[in-house]
C-alpha cells in the first residue's frame, strides 16, 4: 500500500496538456450538427433508430481528429479543445434565440463564430418541430405544461439534453473486447423471427448496433493511422516510440481485449468519449474505475512492464481527456447546474461481492492523481464502508484539504441495504457506483436517469398550501386546497392541506417523466450506450425500451431544509406561541418582510424558530413526515418500462439536485422560514445556509432522521470546513472519526467537504446573515466567524491565503 | 449556570468532545477570550452589527437602554440594569442577548448523550468555562451520573479555587486540563487578580494523589511569552511530575466580545500569535521528556 503523499509535481508534459485544455476558452463546434442533419435530411425514409446509427457513424469517420503534442491517451469530442458539438435533434429553438448571447452568459460562456451562427441557423431552420423538445411538449396535457411553464416542476434538462446518468459496462468492455460484442449481437440477430412486430424492432435494433459498434472501430482506427502518420515525421526518438505505442494500442482495442493498463485505459476512455457524442446528457460516468481497471495494472506492474508514476501520468492524461468535453445546453438548463461539469463520475473504494475491502493500490493511485490533477473532473467518489481502512481514509483526508471539493464519501452501510430491498441481487448491489455526483446505480445494468427526471419546487407547493391551492405566481389554481391558511385552527390544519397539494403535485411529476420519456423512446434511442447495458442485447432493445436488467429512477426534490423550517416555524411561532398571527405572516411574507414590521416577522423567524441541522426534533421530524407524503405518493407509480422487462421500474425520492436550488429559489416568493423572496433555497439536503449553528455532529444527525432508506436518488450533503479544522494529523483523524459515525452508526448517505476560500470569508464579512455557520475552532475556544471583529476576520482571511 | 454548550469540539482533550462552559470565574485573565464566562450572574451581550432598530429592547428597558443619537443602533447603561434577564427573548434580531442559563443535570445530560455516537473510543464530555470547579456542587451528581454512563469526562480548570472544590470531584473526572499560566506571584496577581499559590499547592496536591493531568499553557504576548518565563513554567510542571503540556498561542477571537459586553479590551495592541511562535517551548519541554501539542 501507498501511505505517504506522493511527490506532488506532475510532469511536464502533464502541466502543459492540463494548462492548455484550461486555457482555451470554451466554443461551438458544428461538425456533429452538420453530420447528424445531413443524414436525417437524407435518409427520411428510414426509421429514427437507423438514422440515428447513420448518423453516428458518419460522424465518427468524418469528424475532425487530433493528437495532441505529449498525449498519451488519444480521442478528442470535436474540433477543439472544450468545443461544444450541437445535438440539433434534441432541442433547437433556444439556438438562434441564444446564440448571440453565448459569449455573455455569467457562467458557462461560449465564444461562437458568424460563420457558425450562419451554418446552425440554417441547421435549425430544417429541424423546426422535428425535435425532442416539441415531441414532449406534445405528449403533455395543457395542464402538464402549465406545470412546467410555472416552473413548479422543471423536466427542461431531459427535453433538451436527453438522459446521461449512467455508468456502462467497462467489465465486459475490456474483457470480451467489441468483436466479442459483434459476434453475441449477430447471435442473436440470426435468431431474430421477422415475421413478428417485436422481430421487426429487433432487427433494427441489431442492424442499427452492428453499424454503430463497425464505425466506433474505425474511429479508432482513425487514431492508429494518425499516431502512425505523426511518428513518421517525428524526431525525438522518445516520442516516436510512445506514438507507435499509441497506434498499436488501438489496432488492438478496434477489435480485441486490451492487453495493457494503457490499453485498457485507452478503450475504456474511447468508450466514455463516443458515448458523449451519441447523447447529450451529462453525468455519463466511469463506474468503478479501480476494479476493472485493477487486473491490468496488476499484471503490467508484476511484469515491470510499467511503473506506479507511469500509472499516474496515465491516469492525469484521462482526467484532462474528461475535462477537455464540453457540453452547450440553453441557459435554462444550464443554470440548474452551474459551472458547466459534466459530472463525469469515478467511484473508487467500497467492497467486492463478498463484503471485503475492495481499496487496492490503483484506487490510491486514481486518488492521488485526481488531488494532483485538481480539476473539476472526474467527480471522484469515495465508497465508505465500515471495514475500509484508516489509511486510506487519511489518504482521503489529504486530497480533500486540498479543497477542490473531492472526493466525496457515498456510503455503502445504507446504499447496499437500500437496493437489496429494491430488489437488486446481492453481488449487483455490492457493485453500485456513483452516477454523476452522488446518485447510485450499478453500472452496465442500470437504465438512464436514475436521477434527475424532473425538478420538483416545493416550496412553490408549499405556497400554495397556505393559499388553499392558488399558485401566487402564475396566478392559477392547480389543485383546489381544503381551506385557506387564515382559517386553519391548528398545525394538523396545515398539514392536512400539505398532504392535499404534495400528493397531487407528486402525481404531475410522473406524468411529465412519462411524457419525457416516451418521447425520448421514440425520438432519440440510444444505440451505442445500449451495447453496453445488460439485458440490450439479449433482448433486443434499448434501454429506453425495457433493455435494462434494472430500472428505478428519482425525480429531485428541491427545497428540503426550507420546507421543515417552514412548517416548524408555522407550528411553533402561529400555533402554539401565537407570537404571529396568520394575517400577520401572510402580509409579510407577500411584501417580501418589507418595513419595520415586515422585518420583524422576518427576524422573529428566523431566530425564534427551531431549523433543520441542529439536531432538533422539533423541525427534523416534521420534515420528515412531510417529506414522506411525497415519497408515500411516489412509490405508487411506474416508469414506462414496466412490464416490459427490466427489474423494478419504479421511482424513488432524490435530492441530488446540484445548484437547482439557485433557479428555483428565484421562483419562490418569500417563504415563512424566514426566507426572503426569489433568493436561493437550500441545497439538497443541507440545512438552510447559515442555519446550522449547532457544528457538523448537530447536522448529521439531522440530515439522518430523514427516510434515507427511501431516498435512493440520493441524500446530498455539503459540509464546509475551515481550512484550520482540516490542517493537522490530528484535526484529520477527528473528521475521520466524526464521518465514520455518521455513516456507520447514523447511516448517513453522502457527504461531501467543501474547504472554506478566501472568497467565501469575505463574501460572510460583508453578509453576515447567509454565513451564520462559518466555524472558527481552536482550542477551548470557537467561534462563528461572523461574530468575530473585522480585525480578527482580516487576520484569519489573510491566513487562509497563506494555507491555500 | 452555563452559558455555552459547543458539540464537536476537537481539540480540549481527546477525541471528540460535548464542551459546557460554566459561568463564572474566580480570575479575570486580560487576555481572556471568553470574557462574557467572567460574571457569575447573566450577562448581556450586544452585537450592533445586528440591530435591525426594531426597537422592542426599548420598549421593555427604557431609559436604561436609549436608541443613539443617529437613530440607529442603542447605548445601554449597564449598571441601570439589575437584571438582564427581562431582556432575554426581547430582540427579535437577537442583537441583544442575554448569556447564561440556569440548566439542571438532567438536562445537561440530555444534550450531552446527543453526540454519544461520536464519542466513540477516546471522546466525551469536556466540563470547561469561567471556572467550572467554581460550581462543583453542582459538577458532582453530573460527573457521577457522567461515570456511570460511561462517558468520559475532563475538566478545563485554573484550579484557583477551594481544595475542597477539587477533592469533591476529583474521583469522577477523567483528565484535568490544569491551566498554569506563570510561576511568579505578583505577575500573576497583576493580569489575572488571582494568587498562583493556591494554583500550585492545588496542583501539587492533585498530582500527588494520582490525578491525571496535563498542563495548559496560553500563550500570551506580554505576560508569559518569553523563553525565562516559559522555562520557569515548564521546569515547574516536569518537577511535579507531569508528562503532558500544551501550549495554546493568544489568539483575539474573543475580542469582539468586550464590545458586546460594553468592556474595553486591554489587549488590542498584540497580534494573534502563530504555531511557529510557540516551538521553541514545545523544543524544550520535549527535550524534558513531556509530551507536547500546540493548539491543544
Amino acid at each position: 500500500m501507498i501511505t505517504t503523499t506522493k511527490e506532488e509535481k506532475v510532469s511536464q508534459r502533464i502541466a502543459r496538456l492540463r494548462e492548455k485544455v484550461l486555457g482555451t476558452r470554451p466554443s461551438v463546434c458544428t461538425e456533429r450538427a452538420r453530420f447528424y442533419t445531413e443524414v436525417y435530411r437524407r435518409h427520411e425514409e428510414l426509421p429514427v433508430i437507423l438514422r440515428r446509427a447513420l448518423a453516428l457513424e458518419k460522424t465518427l469517420k468524418e469528424m475532425t481528429i487530433f493528437i495532441d503534442e505529449g498525449e498519451l491517451i488519444v480521442g478528442n469530442h470535436s474540433s477543439q479543445h472544450r468545443a461544444a458539438p450541437i445535438f440539433p435533434e434534441y432541442a433547437v429553438d433556444w439556438l438562434p434565440e441564444e446564440m448571440d448571447d453565448l459569449d455573455k452568459r455569467p457562467g458557462d460562456a461560449f465564444y461562437i463564430t458568424e460563420q457558425h451562427k450562419k451554418e446552425l441557423r440554417e441547421i435549425a431552420s430544417w429541424w423546426k418541430g422535428k425535435v425532442l423538445w416539441d415531441r414532449g411538449r406534445a405528449l403533455m396535457s395543457q395542464e402538464l405544461r402549465d406545470l412546467q411553464d410555472a416552473a413548479i416542476i422543471k423536466a427542461t434538462g431531459n427535453l433538451t439534453s436527453g438522459d446521461g446518468h449512467i455508468a456502462v459496462d467497462f467489465p465486459k468492455i475490456l474483457s470480451v473486447g467489441l468483436e466479442g460484442y459483434l459476434e453475441e449481437i449477430a447471435h442473436y440477430h440470426s435468431q431474430v423471427d421477422r415475421s413478428d412486430r417485436e422481430g421487426i424492432k429487433k432487427d433494427l435494433f441489431y442492424r442499427a448496433l452492428t453499424t454503430v459498434l463497425r464505425a466506433f472501430q474505425s474511429f479508432i482506427l482513425r487514431y492508429r493511422d494518425l499516431a502512425l502518420e505523426i511518428s513518421s515525421r517525428e524526431t525525438d526518438p522518445r516520442r516516436m516510440k510512445e506514438l507507435r505505442t499509441i497506434a498499436g494500442n488501438c489496432e488492438v482495442i478496434a477489435s480485441r481485449p486490451p492487453e495493457s493498463f494503457w490499453q485498457a485505459l485507452q478503450l475504456t476512455w474511447f468508450v466514455q468519449l463516443v458515448l458523449q457524442i451519441e447523447s447529450n446528457g451529462h453525468s455519463v460516468s466511469l463506474g468503478r474505475m479501480d476494479q476493472y481497471l485493477y487486473p491490468f495494472y496488476h499484471n503490467d506492474i508484476l511484469t515491470g512492464k510499467i511503473s506506479d508514476e507511469e500509472v499516474i501520468e496515465l491516469l492525469e492524461n484521462t482526467w484532462i481527456k474528461l475535462l477537455s468535453i464540453s457540453k452547450i445546453r440553453p441557459w435554462s438548463h444550464t443554470r440548474f447546474s452551474a459551472g458547466g461539469p459534466l459530472y463525469q463520475n469515478v467511484t473508487i473504494g467500497g467492497q467486492t461481492p463478498d463484503g471485503r475491502d475492495a481499496v487496492n493500490d490503483l484506487s490510491y493511485l486514481i486518488l492521488d492523481s485526481v488531488g494532483r490533477m485538481r480539476l473539476t473532473q472526474p467527480n471522484l467518489s469515495v465508497r465508505f464502508h465500515r471495514n475500509i481502512s484508516h489509511d486510506f481514509m487519511m489518504a482521503c483526508m489529504r486530497v480533500i484539504e486540498k479543497g477542490f471539493g473531492m472526493p466525496s464519501f457515498n456510503n455503502d452501510e445504507i446504499v447496499i441495504p437500500g437496493l437489496l430491498a429494491l430488489g437488486v441481487e446481492p453481488e449487483d448491489a455490492y457493485d453500485y457506483s456513483a452516477i454523476g455526483c452522488i446518485e447510485i446505480a450499478v453500472p452496465g445494468k442500470w437504465g438512464y436517469r436514475c436521477t434527475g427526471m424532473s425538478f420538483l419546487n416545493l416550496m412553490r407547493v408549499f405556497m400554495a398550501t397556505l393559499h388553499n391551492g392558488l399558485d401566487t405566481e402564475s396566478g392559477k389554481v392547480f389543485r383546489e386546497g381544503t381551506g385557506h391558511f387564515r382559517d386553519f385552527s391548528s398545525y394538523d390544519d396545515l398539514f392536512r392541506a400539505w398532504q392535499h397539494q404534495i400528493r397531487y403535485y407528486t402525481r404531475k411529476t410522473v406524468e411529465i417523466d412519462t411524457a419525457v420519456d416516451t418521447a425520448l423512446e421514440e425520438l432519440v434511442p440510444d444505440i451505442f450506450c445500449s451495447a453496453f447495458v445488460e439485458d440490450c442485447i439479449p433482448r433486443g432493445k434499448t434501454i429506453k425500451e425495457g433493455g435494462s436488467k434494472y430500472d428505478f429512477v428519482s425525480g429531485l426534490q428541491v427545497g428540503i431544509a426550507n420546507l421543515g423550517n417552514a412548517l416548524a416555524a408555522i407550528k411553533k411561532l402561529v400555533f402554539e406561541e401565537k407570537r404571529i398571527s396568520p394575517d400577520e405572516l401572510l402580509e409579510a411574507l407577500e411584501k417580501d418582510f418589507a418595513g419595520k414590521e415586515g422585518e420583524k416577522i422576518r427576524q422573529l423567524l428566523l431566530n425564534y424558530a427551531p431549523k433543520y441541522g441542529n439536531d432538533d426534533d422539533e423541525v427534523d421530524l416534521l420534515l420528515r413526515d412531510a417529506y414522506m407524503e411525497f415519497i408515500n405518493e411516489l412509490e405508487q407509480y411506474h416508469t414506462t418500462r414496466y412490464g416490459r422487462g427490466p427489474i423494478g421500474c419504479r421511482y424513488y425520492a432524490g435530492t441530488s439536485s446540484i445548484s437547482a436550488n439557485v433557479p428555483s429559489g428565484a421562483v419562490v416568493p418569500a417563504t415563512p422560514d424566514g426566507r426572503k423572496a426569489y433568493t436561493p433555497v437550500a441545497e439538497g439536503s443541507s440545512p438552510s445556509s447559515g442555519t446550522d449553528v449547532k457544528g457538523p455532529t448537530a447536522v448529521f444527525k439531522s440530515v439522518a432522521k430523514l427516510p434515507t432508506e427511501k431516498i435512493m436518488g440520493g441524500v446530498l450533503l455539503n459540509q464546509k470546513l475551515t481550512p484550520p479544522t482540516i490542517r493537522k494529523t490530528e484535526d484529520k483523524e477527528k473528521l475521520i472519526s466524526l464521518i465514520r459515525t455518521f455513516f456507520e452508526d447514523l447511516k448517513g448517505w453522502h457527504v461531501q467537504y467543501n474547504i472554506v476560500s478566501r472568497e467565501t470569508l469575505l463574501a460572510a464579512q460583508k453578509e453576515p446573515e447567509k454565513y451564520r455557520d462559518l466555524i472558527v475552532r481552536v482550542a477551548g475556544y470557537s467561534a462563528f466567524f461572523t461574530t468575530l471583529s473585522p480585525d480578527t476576520q482580516n487576520d484569519i482571511i489573510a491566513r487562509t491565503e497563506h494555507t491555500l | 449556570m452555563i452559558f455555552n454548550i459547543q458539540r464537536y469540539s476537537t481539540h480540549d482533550g481527546e477525541g471528540i468532545r460535548t464542551l459546557i462552559f460554566f459561568k463564572g470565574c474566580t480570575l479575570h485573565c486580560q487576555w481572556c477570550s471568553n470574557p462574557e464566562g467572567i460574571p457569575f450572574g447573566p450577562t448581556l451581550l450586544y452585537d450592533e452589527r445586528l440591530c435591525k432598530d426594531l426597537g422592542e429592547c426599548l420598549s421593555v428597558a427604557a431609559p436604561s437602554i436609549q436608541r443613539n443619537d443617529d437613530g440607529h443602533g442603542i447605548r445601554i447603561d449597564r449598571n441601570s440594569i439589575k437584571h438582564p434577564e427581562i431582556l432575554r427573548d426581547v430582540c427579535p434580531a437577537k442583537a441583544l442577548t442575554v448569556v447564561g442559563e440556569e440548566i439542571g443535570v438532567e438536562e445537561l445530560l440530555e444534550e450531552i448523550e446527543k453526540d454519544r455516537r461520536f464519542y466513540r473510543d477516546n471522546g466525551g464530555v469536556t466540563l470547561s468555562g469561567g471556572e467550572p470547579l467554581a460550581q462543583s456542587d453542582f459538577l458532582v451528581p453530573l460527573l457521577q451520573e457522567l461515570k456511570k454512563r460511561g462517558i468520559p469526562a475532563d475538566v478545563e480548570t485554573s484550579l484557583h479555587v477551594e481544595w475542597k472544590s477539587i477533592a469533591a470531584v476529583k474521583e469522577w473526572v477523567d483528565t484535568f486540563l490544569v491551566d498554569l499560566k506563570h510561576t511568579d506571584a505578583g505577575k500573576f496577581r497583576t493580569y489575572t487578580g488571582g494568587d498562583v499559590r493556591l494554583v500550585m499547592e492545588n496542583l501539587k496536591k492533585l498530582v500527588e494523589g494520582g490525578a491525571r493531568v496535563i498542563i495548559r499553557v496560553p500563550v500570551i504576548p506580554g505576560f508569559n511569552h518569553s523563553q525565562r518565563e516559559m522555562i520557569g513554567i515548564i521546569d515547574h510542571a516536569h518537577a511535579l511530575g507531569i508528562e503532558e503540556i500544551h501550549f495554546l498561542p493568544y489568539h483575539t477571537l474573543g475580542m469582539e466580545k468586550y464590545r458586546m459586553m460594553g468592556r474595553e479590551y486591554l489587549y488590542g495592541q498584540y497580534r494573534s500569535l502563530r504555531d511557529e511562535d510557540v516551538h521553541s517551548y514545545i523544543e524544550y519541554a520535549q527535550s524534558k521528556g513531556l509530551r507536547t501539542k500546540t493548539g491543544g
